[in-house]
């Protein structure tokens, strides 16, 4: 099953203003295709327990149902522009290849309800919202309704989806896909959530805050068994050090107003104390294994924040920092979500297996680089706004940061 | 011998000696600034509780007993273990010199947490059976597992001082690291009061004029008196008293109140309770600790020479397993120190009160509602007596009678 994202990023203002209404039929017609889904999931069950393989009448069905709703929900999330059809026919911006059905596994047929909890757990984190969307919704609001949210606003003014909300919408609902074609037993392959395979080809980036992760997704499970209770003193030590850079992040804000550039100590204190922010966070979230070190020191962690040495800044973007940065916040809050969750089910993983999924590692690591973008660029140690979406990074933007003092 | 060893260890075992003579004159004051209390005469326990109780009650602290020693020995084989493999794990962290200390430290009493696990488990089975504590089994572990935060968050201090002291100083880390953490104990003493859960003011009226009359005949105008909820985990009745100078605070668990313990009951309890505050004996308390750290410390650092002193992250296993076996050893010297500070408390209660057959009924009830052994063996006493026993704090009753003759 892959995602294939062909659209171009323009929307039509109107189109996007009334996106909801638009999308009603469309709603309508899909949650009365989800209930003969049920049912025809119900028999899917039993053919595929019974012969091995899900019948080809019944997967092309669900097939089609699941391609969809994916239509359906790019549609309404701003991941796509043009109407969908109603038959689920290939074609849309956004679609979904699925491949016919093949032999699975009886014994993970059999348990699938019971193997998909992580899966809904997950998509709560990209789908939920407070009224409840219809996937499993644990009372924060998910990434894609959040980017959908921030995207509405962009769309109706602009005329464009910005492409990091539209690639993370994208990446949301390549992991629905997953679980739904995982669900209704179209495949036996248990969705990952790496973000650096769910939407093809990724856009190389040259921003001044990235992540790198040397990591080995080796875990020590004592270290993961109380990784919680091991992260104390790093999150007091933390609080403390933020109460200081909240204070010098009111005087860089002061000292970038006036002379068009962060100085020279307050950028690389700050940088320091958002590198280390990030090592305690890849701990506590089983991103990284190491217990980290308390100095933020560069280098010194598998996950690593590289942030590039400080340049002259819009100071009418810098005036204006605490407010332009409201919706990368947002977005940082759902990342939040995202990540407790990631790591909840990383640590049963790394428990028993003793290794840390790749999927989950690398999902845990876009939203610590969106959280350190997002800080890095609030603390006004960049101007450059966060990009929201998966990405790959070249060498070319982040320069090696400052020696420390 | 070389001549320059003797040389420099004439000056040492002068100082060694100099520091003895000031340790034994400072404990030797600290124990006679708590005044000894007269025995009373020996009574037969059958005498205020039933053949049933007594039978009953030993045999739940036979269990709690034997459970509490299979902990102990399971304490020191898995932090001895500990403290040869323990090293091992400074592959798992990025952290410097110090934050893998800590580490290893925190790590230290996770896998005494893991191995305790059972006991504690089965302990709660004992007292849930008797109906001594309601907490489920669930509930108990998760609390003990959130607790351990704050010993993570406690050791981690402690490691973090005394590495970068001994980092600074190197063998003579000791020397400042005690007096350091004694500073901290006082700083918690002062604190320890507004850090106790679920508390809320004593409301009572005829309890609090109580507790305001025994403050005023005590001497300590001005202390908190606060009730704290429990009765959700456990029936067991207690008090405490808690904090120094201006934080000083009587703290009464709910199980002694809402009709449960007679009114002159409670105050007895809280005439003890004021009594310690009188006594200064939550700084006393610190006194001692300071007597223990002192040489406490020095031997880690002897004993971690091996490892290359405390300085050094492979050390911090042995410095824990030196730390808790001393610890161990000096247990029932502690206890023979807190069960003479206990009775002078009870006495001084008695003096305030001048209700011995209240005191003499809330020590009979202590003893039912908590089903704890009013009689239990020596040994028990010896090692794990944190109070005069039921039996003897009645008789203390008499012996305060006597006093004050017929």
């Amino acid at each position: 099953m892959r995602l294939t994202v062909s659209d171009d990023l323009r929307r039509g203002h109107g189109s996007v203003l009334f996106r909801f209404w638009f999308a009603l039929p469309f709603l309508l017609w899909l949650s009365l295709w989800a209930v003969a889904a049920l049912f025809v999931v119900i028999v899917n069950w039993f053919a595929t327990l019974i012969q091995g393989s899900s019948p080809a009448s019944l997967h092309g069905f669900l097939a089609r149902f699941v391609r969809y709703s994916v239509h359906v929900h790019a549609y309404v999330f701003l991941g796509a522009e043009p109407l969908p059809r109603f038959d689920g026919k290939p074609g849309y911006p956004i679609d979904v290849e699925i491949d016919p059905p093949v032999a699975q596994n009886r014994w993970t047929v059999g348990f699938r309800i019971v193997l998909a909890v992580p899966v809904l757990i997950l998509l709560g984190a990209f789908f939920s919202n407070s009224g409840g969307y219809g996937y499993y919704n644990e009372g924060g609001v998910g990434l894609v309704f959040v980017a959908a949210f921030l995207g509405w606003f962009v769309g109706v003014i602009r005329g464009r989806m910005p492409r990091g909300l539209r690639d993370l919408v994208a990446y949301g609902l390549s992991y629905a896909a997953q679980g739904s074609a995982y669900m209704l037993l179209l495949t036996d392959r248990y969705p990952s959530s790496d973000p650096l395979t769910a939407i093809g080809p990724l856009p190389v980036r040259e921003d001044p805050v990235v992540l790198e992760t040397g990591d080995d997704l080796v875990r020590n499970r004592l270290t993961v068994f109380f990784r919680l209770l091991l992260a104390i003193p790093h999150l007091v030590w933390l609080a403390l050090w933020g109460i200081v850079a909240l204070f010098a992040a009111i005087g860089n804000w002061f000292a970038t107003l006036f002379t068009g550039t962060s100085p020279e100590g307050l950028h690389r204190f700050l940088a320091r104390f958002i590198r280390y922010s990030i090592h305690v966070y890849a701990f506590l979230y089983l991103v990284g294994n190491p217990f980290p070190g308390f100095t933020g020191a560069e280098g010194s962690y598998p996950v690593e924040v590289r942030i590039a040495e400080r340049l002259p800044q819009n100071r009418w973007t810098v005036g204006f920092r605490i407010v332009l940065a409201v919706p990368a916040l947002l977005i940082a809050g759902a990342y939040g979500t995202l990540l407790a969750l990631l790591a909840l089910l990383g640590w049963f993983a790394s428990l028993f297996t003793g290794r840390m999924p790749l999927g989950l590692r690398n999902a845990g690591a876009l939203g610590l680089r969106y959280h350190a973008q997002a800080y890095a660029y609030l603390y006004l140690v960049t101007g450059v706004y966060p990009y929201s979406g998966p990405a790959r990074f070249s060498d070319a933007g982040a320069a090696p940061a400052p020696a420390p003092a | 011998m070389s001549r320059r060893a003797a040389r420099l260890s004439r000056p040492l075992a002068l100082a060694l000696t100099a520091g003895l003579a000031l340790w034994l004159v400072a404990a030797y004051a600290l124990w006679r600034s708590t005044a000894s209390v007269p025995a009373g005469p020996s009574l037969a326990p059958q005498r205020f509780f039933s053949d049933s109780f007594l039978r009953s009650s030993s045999s739940y602290e036979r269990f709690l007993t034997i459970d509490g020693v299979l902990a102990i020995v399971v304490l020191v084989a898995v932090l001895a273990l500990y403290a040869r493999r323990g090293h091992r794990l400074m592959g798992e962290s990025a952290a410097g010199r110090v934050g893998t200390g800590m580490m290893l430290g925190m790590l230290g009493f996770a896998v005494v947490w893991l191995a305790e696990l059972p006991f504690g488990l089965a302990a709660v089975w004992w007292e849930r059976g008797h109906d001594v504590s309601h907490q489920s089994y669930l509930g108990w572990a998760f609390a003990s597992f959130f607790s351990l935060g704050g010993t993570f968050l406690f050791v981690a201090a402690a490691l973090a001082i005394a590495m970068g002291l001994a980092g600074r100083l190197g063998r003579w880390w000791w020397l400042a690291g005690a007096p350091a953490f004694v500073g901290l104990a006082l700083l918690f003493a002062f604190a320890g009061p507004y850090l106790i859960p679920n508390t809320s003011p004593l409301k009572a009226p005829a309890l609090r004029a109580d507790a305001r009359a025994l403050e005023r005949r005590e001497g300590v105008e001005g202390t908190r008196f606060v009730v704290e909820d429990v009765d959700r985990f456990t029936t067991a009745p207690n008090a405490e008293a808690t904090g120094l100078g201006p934080t000083k605070t009587v703290v009464l668990w709910n199980t002694l109140l809402g009709g449960r313990f007679p009114r002159a009951e409670v105050r007895s309890v809280l005439a003890h309770e004021v009594a310690h505050l009188a006594h200064h004996d939550p700084l006393k308390q610190i006194g001692w600790l300071a007597l223990f750290l002192l040489p406490a410390t020095g031997l880690v650092e002897l004993l971690t020479r091996r490892r290359g002193g405390l300085a050094r992250p492979e050390a911090v296993p042995v410095a824990l397993l030196v730390l808790i076996a001393l610890q161990l050893l000096a247990t029932p010297a502690f206890n023979l120190v807190v069960r003479r500070v206990e009775a002078s408390a009870d006495w001084s209660a008695l003096e305030a009160t001048h209700e011995p057959a209240a005191a003499r009924a809330a020590f009979r009830r202590l003893g039912t509602t908590s089903h704890g052994s009013p009689d239990p063996p020596g040994w028990s006493q010896l090692l794990y007596g944190t109070h005069p026993t039921i039996m003897q704090r009645i008789e203390m009753t008499y012996a305060w009678e006597a006093t004050r003759g017929p």
